[in-house]
């Protein structure tokens, strides 16, 4: 069997691992202090109004170009989900009518099956 | 054996071939990598109950021949999206209950529209998921639901079961869900009320970003995201751990926001005032008191959990009011405590024959 403190590869995967660790405690520590929330608040705060504002002025640029912004395509797309969810409840709807009508060919498409409600734990069924 | 340098030098040509295999390899598969994408997650075949909204409710197709009374109602949290439960199959929960005979469904989550910025609590707990359980009601012929919370699913679903306590929860399983949020010591000093203003935050964003939930989350281990590249790529070579890299990592990365009425309540009832440990907590003006929850009760935690640490979830099982309640430590992290080779192997069997007697 081959020796792991000798394999180069392992040495190097157990450093790596090490080293993550090591500094993941250290950063966390460093993290545990008010000066770090204060610090990283006051440039989050910043950042967030300025990220804002940034949004707002191309949203009017975009509007002003007759253009579409990112939101209102990922609103579009999210719609667009919506209606294939629809769709997809409708469908499903139209397969279990058919499926129940007295001339429904057998074999027809599958609705979503209904198995009984009678299973019991395998201890109690002797399973 | 080389005794003073310690090296086996027989093998030293098998070492040598060995690695000069692997970076072939690394390289015909770091190609392969760019041009495919991944697995195709969430695939076990479902039907969409309803969409409205932000809010998804999904029933899994029945494989089984014959199956539990009781159905389940999953509630995903808030911030992610619920195919971690469902990754490929041999590796998804979902797949795993419907094997093992039970009924489910799903409540998971898309972004929150702009418009949907003024989602408050209340809307989540008096009305999603009370809607979602009506919804598997009517859907199963079953009055008896089974609500499985995952984190922040978890605290909603105890919001819920704590406001509706005369049912109809027949059971609650609880996933690494945090009720001491002073415990939770690094998203603490991150919203310290001195320097966080939420308020600021809120009206002026709208829906918090979910960029900036993934930086909160990702901060919590900053050489984490670094030291799993390096592996990665020390690991391309091997297909199953692509596979399991890319699957955990898309997840990963697919944060949502969140609605900005809802962020600020988080903020400041549960990482402010610590109103749910403290039994404030109240949610469109009713009580939402843990002790209030007498059904029987799972608790699933993780012993090496970096975003709900052991001490914000103990509390649980403590304050519950239920007499049948049971809190299982299992070894893993917040998220290998559902999902992958550990999940499977402790999570899941212990889940099914606690919730297979108490189904029926």
């Amino acid at each position: 069997m081959a020796d792991k403190s000798n394999d180069p590869a392992a040495i190097w995967q157990n450093m790596i691992g090490e080293m993550e660790k090591g500094f993941n405690a250290f950063a966390n520590k460093a993290m545990e202090a008010p000066e770090f929330s204060k610090v990283v608040n006051q440039v989050g705060g910043v950042s967030a109004g300025a990220q804002k504002q940034l949004g707002d002025m191309m949203e009017k640029y975009l509007l002003t170009m007759n253009l579409p912004s990112r939101a209102q395509m990922v609103g579009m797309a999210e719609r667009l989900q919506g209606i294939e969810g629809q769709l997809n409840e409708i469908k499903a709807l139209l397969h279990q009518l058919h499926n129940n009508s007295p001339g429904a060919p057998e074999g027809g498409y599958p609705a979503a099956p209904k198995p009984p409600r009678t299973k019991r734990p395998p201890s109690a069924g002797g399973e | 054996m080389n005794a003073s340098a310690g090296l086996d030098l027989a093998d030293i040509p098998g070492r040598i071939q060995t690695e000069v295999q692997r970076a072939i390899q690394r390289s015909i598969k770091g190609v392969e990598y760019i041009a495919t994408s991944g697995p195709s997650l969430g695939s076990t075949p479902k039907d969409i109950l309803h969409v409205r909204g932000t809010m998804n409710l999904y029933h899994y197709r029945p494989i089984a021949d014959e199956i539990y009374r009781v159905p389940i109602l999953i509630v995903m949290a808030t911030t992610n999206r619920g195919y971690i439960l469902d990754m490929v199959p041999g590796q998804s929960f979902i797949e795993f209950l419907l094997k093992r005979g039970y009924d489910v469904y799903m409540l998971d989550w898309t972004a929150p529209k702009p418009e949907e910025k003024r989602l408050r609590m209340e809307d989540y707990v008096l009305d999603f998921i009370p809607d979602c359980v009506r919804r598997v009601q009517r859907d199963s012929g079953e009055t008896d639901v089974t609500v499985i919370g995952y984190c922040f699913g978890g605290v909603l679903s105890l919001l819920y079961g704590s406001i509706f306590a005369g049912g109809p929860m027949k059971n609650l399983i609880c996933f690494t869900t945090p009720v001491d949020f002073r415990e939770m010591k690094l998203f603490q000093n991150f919203s310290d009320r001195r320097y966080f203003d939420v308020d600021r935050l809120v009206d002026s964003v709208g829906n918090v970003p979910p960029e900036m939930i993934l930086s909160s989350f990702e901060m919590l281990r900053p050489a984490s995201r670094a030291a799993s590249q390096v592996q990665f790529w020390e690991n391309i070579w091997n297909d199953e751990y692509v596979k399991s890299y890319r699957m955990f990592d898309r997840w990963a990365t697919d944060t949502l926001p969140l609605a900005g009425e809802y962020f600020r309540t988080i903020t400041k009832d549960l990482m402010w005032d610590n109103k749910l440990y403290n039994d404030t907590m109240s949610v469109g003006g009713h009580g939402a008191d843990i002790s209030k929850i007498t059904v029987p009760i799972l608790h699933a935690v993780a012993e090496h959990d970096h975003i709900v640490p052991y001490d914000a979830a103990k509390p649980l099982i403590q304050k519950i009011g239920s007499t049948d309640k049971e809190e299982v430590i299992l070894k893993g992290g917040h998220v290998s405590l559902v999902a992958g080779a550990n999940a499977i192997k402790r999570l899941w069997p212990k889940l099914d024959s606690w919730l297979c007697e108490r189904s029926i």
